[in-house]
């Protein structure tokens, strides 16, 4: 009797409990005690970090960039001079406020959005210098126990945004004046209108310009020659034309564009954007890192020394692979920062086309990829690799470098270069934004052998729909699960569902430790900008039915923090990055 | 029937009735929607997984890849697998003078790449640095219809007594 009774209270709080449970009538899919687990991590994460976040200094709502996961303390950045600063630095927390929106939207509380909106709010308000640049990025933050602005990169460190491509929607929400005078000053700090010279670095000196979209345009400074083949100018004095920063510069443009309709911002980026694609071989469809050489300002006494690699020595390229002629150049390279350019660079680009129409862009990424693919891409012992390579099809496989330069040491043998995960976005997400099937061809070949080489099974013939997926695939990657999501998207085939569950299961079950998403099981710091939570909050927003373009977007995972700091060894004085001098230490460290 | 008992079937009945409305629409939204269809592919689709996987095997099980980063320091025929299981392998070289389309090694007479330091200069210091060729084999892999590509990385040593006077620097 007593069970029976049992039996039917537990019946029916089932009974009560399924219309409360938000459940996509459309897809028809049933949101599971597994997916509450998911979204429960992730709020668990969320709240620790806001917890311990907000404990450490309670006079701001900024927060830091990382957490250590075994005290609730920020992480520190260790100066030379011993100082141990716990920072905060907007720039590199962009996926932590999309995580937060996209937690109000999936669970209905409006906290989490109110405290991204808070710490933007203090951020743009407080750290915003007069000239419109924000004092984040790659060489300056935020002391928080201070709340001073410092810089890791001598006293006046430089603005510095590398792919960072900051959730702008949110910031415009937030403050539109401030917003709209950092896009603006982006231009006026990084690039010269007259000689299309871009540098990375931008200075907290230059004026404000509030008519800087209105200078005259000049015509492309990249010119054929007589076979066809793009000049690379060797007349950069110093400011070189990095992709990772022109697509920062180029995001900023086109979403100033579309939120003032100026159409002045959006021809610049185009104009911007349009150098890379001049100075890309032709024959290969593989593109570049910059489109331009440095000016050679040094003494030939200076460059005569192989380890003395400043810019002002020529292309660094071509003094440290000399052996191959004319090809080496550092536009050509296509083994290192191949991550900004055939990820990071093609995700701005599709998100262009798609968002603000810049259609063109489609059949760029996708003769981009096409091209890096056809020569490069190679399974090396069931891994997916890419062969180094100049952008011409020259192999470097193999090839072992006679002198120290820019590019590394002596006797330093190229290898494959690694292909990520990462990469599964921008192939897949450049065969979904081009319309005819017969040019989705060979991307979706591409893209079928390597989701299969990663471990994820089968996606089937071209399209999708039928595929033969390991629904018990070991992977824990995000950017795999949102793969398999917008897969689901585009078919439609619950397969997709079933296995960026998996996949979002694996993460919980791998990098859910001790109340904080971390990189694996031993790493020590939780990183604010890491890409799990809001890849799992993407997927539970597609199981409730949330529609794809309400749900904020994954575009990039590249903040960091580049300067002097202390070494491990507590004496000497290195220069280095977050990614390799906080993101790597342990627990046991 | 006793009291007791009449109380147990007027629960057991509202059970299942509760269980029958929580269940009913339950597998009716899944079974329309094919959410728990995870295996009804039809046979043709499942044929296709068939090659897919057949394609697979070849490249994995042939030994096409048997020489990848292997140091090739003869002539002669590699003998590289043109078929496996009904699974037709063509091969297409980068630099068929060193490693022909049937596989068929012809050690070059000159080196790859004549390195030198970053004067030009030719000094000994870095004679035979970088003599061996990396060849790439470009893999086409075919059965009834469907296609699967790789590639091969083969490294090919030159010929004795090969020259080195190329510079291109």
């Amino acid at each position: 009797m007593k069970k029976l009774l049992l039996l039917l209270l537990i019946s029916l709080g089932f009974s009560t409990l399924l219309p409360l449970i938000p459940v996509s009538a459309s897809a028809g899919v049933r949101y599971t005690d597994e997916d509450y687990r998911r979204l429960s991590a992730v709020i668990e994460h969320v709240e620790n970090v806001l917890y311990y976040g907000h404990a450490y200094n309670q006079d701001t709502d900024l927060l830091p960039d990382a957490i250590n996961t075994l005290t609730g303390m920020p992480a520190v950045w260790t100066f030379p001079n011993r100082a141990e600063v716990p920072y905060s630095d907007l720039a590199n927390q962009q996926n932590f406020f999309r995580t937060l929106v996209a937690l109000s939207l999936v669970t209905g509380d409006p906290r989490y959005r109110e405290e991204a909106e808070a710490s933007l709010a203090e951020y743009m308000e407080t750290y915003q210098n007069t000239n419109g640049l924000m004092y984040w990025g790659g060489h300056r933050m935020i002391n928080l126990d201070t709340l001073l602005v410092q810089s890791t990169e001598s006293e006046n460190g430089p603005h510095e945004l590398k792919n960072m491509l900051p959730y702008y929607e949110l910031m415009l929400d937030v403050d539109p004046v401030a917003t709209v005078r950092f896009m603006q000053q982006l231009w006026t700090a990084h690039f010269d209108w007259a000689t299309a010279d871009l540098n990375r670095h931008g200075s907290y000196s230059a004026p404000y310009n509030n008519n800087v979209f209105g200078q005259p345009m000049i015509p492309d400074i990249i010119v054929m020659d007589e076979f066809g083949m793009p000049i690379i100018p060797a007349n950069s004095p110093g400011d070189l034309p990095f992709v990772n920063a022109a697509t920062d510069l180029a995001y900023a443009a086109f979403t100033l564009a579309d939120y003032t309709g100026d159409p002045a911002p959006r021809e610049w980026a185009q104009y911007l954007m349009r150098q890379y694609h001049l100075a890309s071989n032709p024959d290969t469809g593989m593109t570049v890192y910059q489109y331009k050489s440095t000016l050679i300002t040094k003494s030939a006494s200076e460059c005569a020394i192989p380890s003395y690699t400043n810019s002002g020595c020529g292309d660094r390229v071509a003094r440290q692979f000399r052996d191959f002629g004319p090809i080496a150049r550092e536009s050509n390279v296509q083994w290192k920062n191949t991550q900004a350019i055939y990820v990071d660079n093609i995700l701005m680009l599709l998100e262009a086309a798609d968002r603000y129409g810049v259609n063109e862009y489609v059949d760029w990424a996708r003769g981009y990829l096409e091209g890096y693919l056809d020569y490069g891409y190679i399974r090396i012992n069931g891994t997916n690799k890419i062969i180094p390579m100049f952008n011409d099809g020259t192999v470097t496989y193999g090839y072992v470098v006679p002198e120290v330069g820019y590019y590394g040491p002596s006797n330093m043998r190229l290898d494959y270069v690694e292909m990520p995960t990462t990469y599964l976005l921008p192939i897949l997400r450049t065969i979904l934004a081009t319309e005819e099937p017969e040019n989705q061809v060979k991307l979706w070949t591409y893209f079928r052998e390597i989701a299969h080489t990663f471990g994820l099974g089968d996606v089937g013939p071209l399209g999708g729909n039928a595929p033969a997926l390991d629904l018990d695939t070991a992977i824990d990657d995000p950017f795999a699960l949102m793969a398999m999501v917008e897969l689901y998207q585009a078919t439609g085939n619950s397969e997709y569902l079933e296995s960026a569950r998996t996949i979002g299961n694996n993460i919980v079950h791998a990098k859910f430790r001790r109340g904080f998403f971390v990189e694996s099981e031993i790493m020590l710091y939780s990183r604010l900008d890491q890409p799990e939570t809001l890849a799992l909050l993407i997927l539970d927003g597609v199981l409730r039915g949330l529609a794809p373009a309400d749900m904020p977007y994954y575009l990039a995972d590249s903040g960091y923090i580049h300067g002097y700091l202390l070494s491990d060894d507590g004496v000497t004085e290195d220069r280095n990055y977050s990614q390799t001098i906080i993101y790597t230490k342990t627990i046991y460290d | 029937m006793t009291e007791e008992e009449t109380t147990m079937k007027k629960l057991a009945t509202i059970l299942i009735l509760t269980l029958a409305l929580v269940a009913v629409p339950t597998l009716a939204i899944l079974g329309a929607t094919g959410a728990l269809d995870l295996v009804g592919q039809t046979e043709e689709t499942w044929d296709e997984k068939a090659v897919y996987q057949l394609l697979v095997d070849a490249e994995n099980l042939s030994g096409m890849s048997r020489y990848n980063n292997q140091i090739i320091a003869v002539d002669g025929d590699l003998a590289l697998p043109k078929e496996y299981r009904g699974v037709t392998i063509t091969y297409s070289s980068r630099h068929p003078e060193i490693i022909s389309n049937d596989g068929v090694v012809t050690l070059p007479d000159t080196c790859w790449i004549d390195s030198r330091n970053q004067q030009g200069q030719d000094t000994t210091q870095f004679d035979h640095l970088n003599d061996n060729w990396p060849v790439v084999l470009d893999v086409t892999l075919t059965f009834m219809g469907q296609v699967r590509t790789a590639k091969l990385m083969l490294v090919v040593a030159p010929a004795e007594g090969f020259t080195c006077d190329k510079y291109l620097g």
